[in-house]
């Protein structure tokens, strides 16, 4: 188990740093560089400046170089520096990393907490009024553009009944009071959760069937075993193995923000910080994220291997 | 589970309502925008929402007021060769200009602002390890010089004159006495100073500003928050408390000002067909809100591009012009609200001029744009487009996707040219790329629509030069994307950055809008306005229209 999950990460390791000079040299290709962005807003630039800054950034050189430049200051311990912001990454993506991972982490918990008992419900009312209602319900969901859902929710929650803020992640009053937070993180969790629980109920759903047209599940009921032991202790184990693969992936991307729902709520996370700098040729707070996104995916996909060998003991890994 | 849900709900009510109760002070503003702002070093800044923030905490030796008129800020006067201030050498190869600052310019740790901090940002900006945009100010002045006995009085030495010397408007002083030690331990590492600087580590230290408010609280991507510098001996404001919020969806701008988290839009916050909209709303509802509109010094055009042999004839080049009704296209897509444009400069600048006499006006006139391309030999088809040796008068017509107004012109402008006969295909791409590649390198093959925002009396060398045509071999920098060249527009443009004489640089100026206007290389469209929403409450708040906002006169704000 040791030796595999060793090789396993050395294996993630490799697959980073190869994705990173991928993506690097996509972002590369992209046309324009981050003194385009000064020229529109500044008629008082000259094309001396703009060749200055280009040498003094380094836009100048080779890929090779940048790129080597770029990874070797990682490997140091040095994140960069963000042209956009004109401060060191981490001052900027560390604490929206943590915002987004709590709007991400309370919106997945959230959608689960709906979605497997109503998955499950479905699956046991299956082809009924109920499982019509689930369904429609979890369809509205897959379907529901989050921006609109967002507006609404603004619209009803922030504007008319003026329940909760209509933007921000805390009170500017009082930044340092934790529970202060909770208001703020309401509706965007809410818009989260309902664009994913419809996807989370129909896996569930589907998986919860699968299981139950079991043969050991027919056994079970023919001995005379609790409907309740069935469904949790036979139908559902069996059904959590391909709802780890779900879960666990989307855990992976508690770190990599919802920029259309951050973008509409005001809320200081990453996605919105992540768009803005691809869009600003800001290749410091872009890579950095987008590393952090792809050690995410392939650390919960190792974990959801782990999980399989613990939901299922016919499962060994080597 | 329902004690559970029920109990979260009441705090999550409770919480919420004590924050809408504790941000409705009355003298407190809530200023939402929807543009990203960086560290608030006053050298390092290029943002324009860094800018409109730094204003209120930071002054510049001059400003240009809402009546497009220099005045002095941190400058006692603003010294010109008439008032005797500067002087010029009999050969005119170098200038000695005299700054006085105000005797009561202070930081806000109470340090006098003096001729040592002018000097040190000179020193700072010309550092070639720090990157700071816009350099040409600094580059210009050969050396700073003062008498210790008399630390206010500010000599500036030019080896080459320029007639700008005194529109010092970007010149923001760094405090020496906290900046240097980190300037000298830094300045050997390129961006060491960048990364260093107070107006990063701690931007909320005494002594980093001078204007009327001080910052209490920086959160990048969030908001920023002012408080009066007790140091400022200026006009006092007026206003207790001011927080810029950042809401980059500017669909959410509205809704966030009706459940009053914010008070006020900046100019920096809605797009003018979403301002035009909550005008309407506002007064269909009676909201306590005014949407302020000023026509701005930012010029939407079209670039042609010349290099396409269509439009190397300008009889073509005018036809497209008189084509089009830009009035109607104002009246109908603006409410009026922003002006028809007759050239690139507009009627906020020294410069402007509409006189008949100086420049060549297109009225829309169908009938003769159809005459010039009969003369060009560009003959009525079958299918109603035109043809010239079988080939078609065809255009492609570029613009910045996703930008609903533009799209809305380019539309309009389509059917126009239709009726005389010329196909115009749209090919719209995202900003990035439009900016990135497509201007910058002139792959537009026909026409190109983006705006240009600009400054009363700005040298036109990097848009009308013929340097200035963006090529590989000089490195694809400069603006004139539509390829135009003519050297005795070289000429006048050389003689405008030497002439001193404001009477003179007017008369070159016009010179140039001659050449504009007849040579018809760009299609002139409308000078857009500015636009905020503020409360009625709020008094003293004029918007300016050019790149000097009206942060700048924040201590002039007050809320009834």
């Amino acid at each position: 188990m040791l030796r595999y999950i060793f090789f396993r990460l050395l294996q993630t390791v490799v697959v980073i740093v190869a994705l990173s000079f991928f993506c690097y040299l996509l972002l590369n290709l992209m046309p324009g560089d981050p003194v385009e962005i000064l020229i529109q807003s500044n008629p008082k630039m000259t094309p001396e400046d703009i060749q200055r800054l280009r040498e003094l950034y380094g836009l100048d050189r080779s890929i090779w170089e940048k790129y080597s430049a770029w990874i070797g200051d990682i490997l140091k311990g040095d994140l960069g520096y963000s042209r956009t912001y004109r401060v060191p990454v981490s001052e900027i993506l560390l604490p929206r990393l943590g915002n987004t991972f709590i709007l991400s982490l309370s919106a997945l918990l959230l959608s689960l907490f709906i979605a497997i008992p109503l998955g499950i419900l479905a699956a046991l009312r299956v082809n009924t009024k109920v499982d019509y209602l689930i369904g429609l319900f979890s369809f509205g969901g897959i379907s529901t553009p989050s921006f609109w859902l967002g507006l609404m929710l603004i619209i009803i929650f922030g504007v008319q009944l003026k329940w909760f803020p209509a933007s921000g992640t805390y009170s500017i009053e009082n930044p340092d009071n934790w529970l202060g937070r909770i208001p703020y993180l309401v509706l965007p969790t809410l818009t989260l959760s309902y664009l994913s629980v419809g996807r989370f109920i129909r896996f569930t759903r589907s998986s919860m069937l699968e299981a139950l047209k079991n043969d050991y599940i027919r056994t079970a009921i023919a001995k005379g075993l609790p409907r309740t032991k069935v469904i949790w202790k036979h139908a559902f184990r069996n059904a959590l193995l391909s709802l780890i693969t779900m879960v666990t992936l989307s855990f992976s991307g508690v770190f990599s923000g919802a920029t259309i729902t951050e973008t509409v709520f005001a809320y200081q996370g990453v996605g919105k910080l992540v768009y803005d700098s691809i869009l600003g040729n800001d290749f410091n707070v872009a890579m950095v994220s987008f590393m952090i996104s792809v050690s995410m995916v392939l650390l919960f996909s190792l974990i959801a291997d782990l999980l399989y060998s613990l939901a299922d003991p016919r499962i060994r890994l080597h | 589970m329902r004690k559970i849900l029920l109990t979260f709900l009441g705090a999550t009510l409770v919480f919420s309502m004590g924050a809408a109760v504790a941000s409705s002070q009355k003298s407190e503003l809530r200023i939402g925008i929807s543009q990203e702002f960086e560290n608030l070093n006053p050298l390092i800044m290029s943002m324009s929402a860094t800018t409109y923030i730094y204003s209120m905490v930071g002054r510049a030796l001059v400003t240009l007021d809402a009546n497009g008129k220099w005045i002095p800020m941190l400058a006692k006067s603003i010294p010109s060769i008439e008032n005797g201030g500067a002087k010029l050498s009999a050969d005119k190869k170098k200038l000695t200009v005299v700054w006085e600052l105000r005797e009561d310019a202070k930081w806000n740790d109470g340090t006098p602002l003096t001729c040592e901090d002018l000097a040190f940002t000179h020193e700072v900006a010309l550092h070639p390890n720090v990157a700071i945009g816009e350099r040409e100010i600094y580059r210009n002045i050969d050396k700073i010089e003062w008498d210790k006995k008399n630390p206010k009085r500010c000599t500036f030495v030019y080896n080459k004159p320029r007639w700008d010397f005194n529109q010092m408007g970007s010149f923001r002083p760094l405090p020496k006495h906290l900046e240097s030690p980190i300037f000298l331990k830094t300045k050997n590492e390129v961006g060491g100073y960048e990364k260093n600087t107070l107006y990063v580590k701690n931007p909320t230290q005494k002594g980093l500003y001078n204007g009327p408010y001080q910052i209490t609280e920086v959160v990048l991507g969030s908001h920023v928050t002012l408080e009066p510098n007790p140091h400022f001996t200026g006009k006092a404001p007026s206003i207790q408390k001011i927080t810029i919020k950042l809401i980059p969806n500017t669909a959410t701008l509205e809704a966030n000002l009706r459940s009053n988290t914010i008070d006020m839009i900046s100019p920096l916050g809605l797009s003018f067909d979403q301002a035009i909209m909550f005008s309407k709303k506002a007064q269909t509802e009676g909201l306590p809100y005014v949407t302020l509109f000023r026509p701005s010094l930012v010029y939407e055009h079209i670039d042609l591009n010349l290099d396409n042999p269509i439009l190397k004839e300008k009889n073509v080049r005018k036809a497209l012009i008189y084509a089009i009704n830009r009035e109607e296209l104002v009246k109908a897509l603006f409410e009026g609200k922003q002006t028809v444009a007759i050239h690139n400069i507009a009627p906020l600048d020294p410069w402007f001029t509409d006189d008949p006499k100086k420049i060549t006006l297109y009225p829309y006139n169908k009938k003769l744009a159809e005459r010039l391309l009969d003369e060009a030999g560009w003959s009525l088809g079958k299918d109603k487009y035109r043809y010239k040796n079988g080939q078609k008068l065809s255009l492609t017509f570029m613009t910045t996707a996703g930008n609903k107004t533009r799209e809305m012109v380019q539309t309009m402008l389509q059917e126009q040219w239709k009726a005389v006969g010329i196909e115009v295909t749209i090919k719209n791409e995202p900003a990035r790329v439009l900016f990135g590649d497509t201007t910058k390198k002139r792959q537009f093959t026909g026409m190109v629509m983006y705006a240009w925002v600009s400054v009363p009396e700005n040298s036109p060398r990097s848009t009308l030069s013929c340097d200035a045509i963006p090529s590989e071999k000089n490195g694809w920098s400069g603006q004139n994307y539509p390829g135009y060249c003519n050297p005795e527009v070289d000429k006048i443009v050389e003689q405008l950055d030497r002439e001193f004489d404001a009477q003179k640089r007017i008369q070159l100026a016009h010179k140039l809008l001659k050449y504009y206007t007849e040579d018809a290389f760009v299609i002139p469209l409308y000078y857009r306005a500015d636009v905020a929403v503020i409360p009625k409450r709020l008094k003293g708040y004029d918007l300016t229209g050019h790149m000097y906002s009206e942060t700048n006169f924040v201590e002039n704000w007050r809320l009834e």
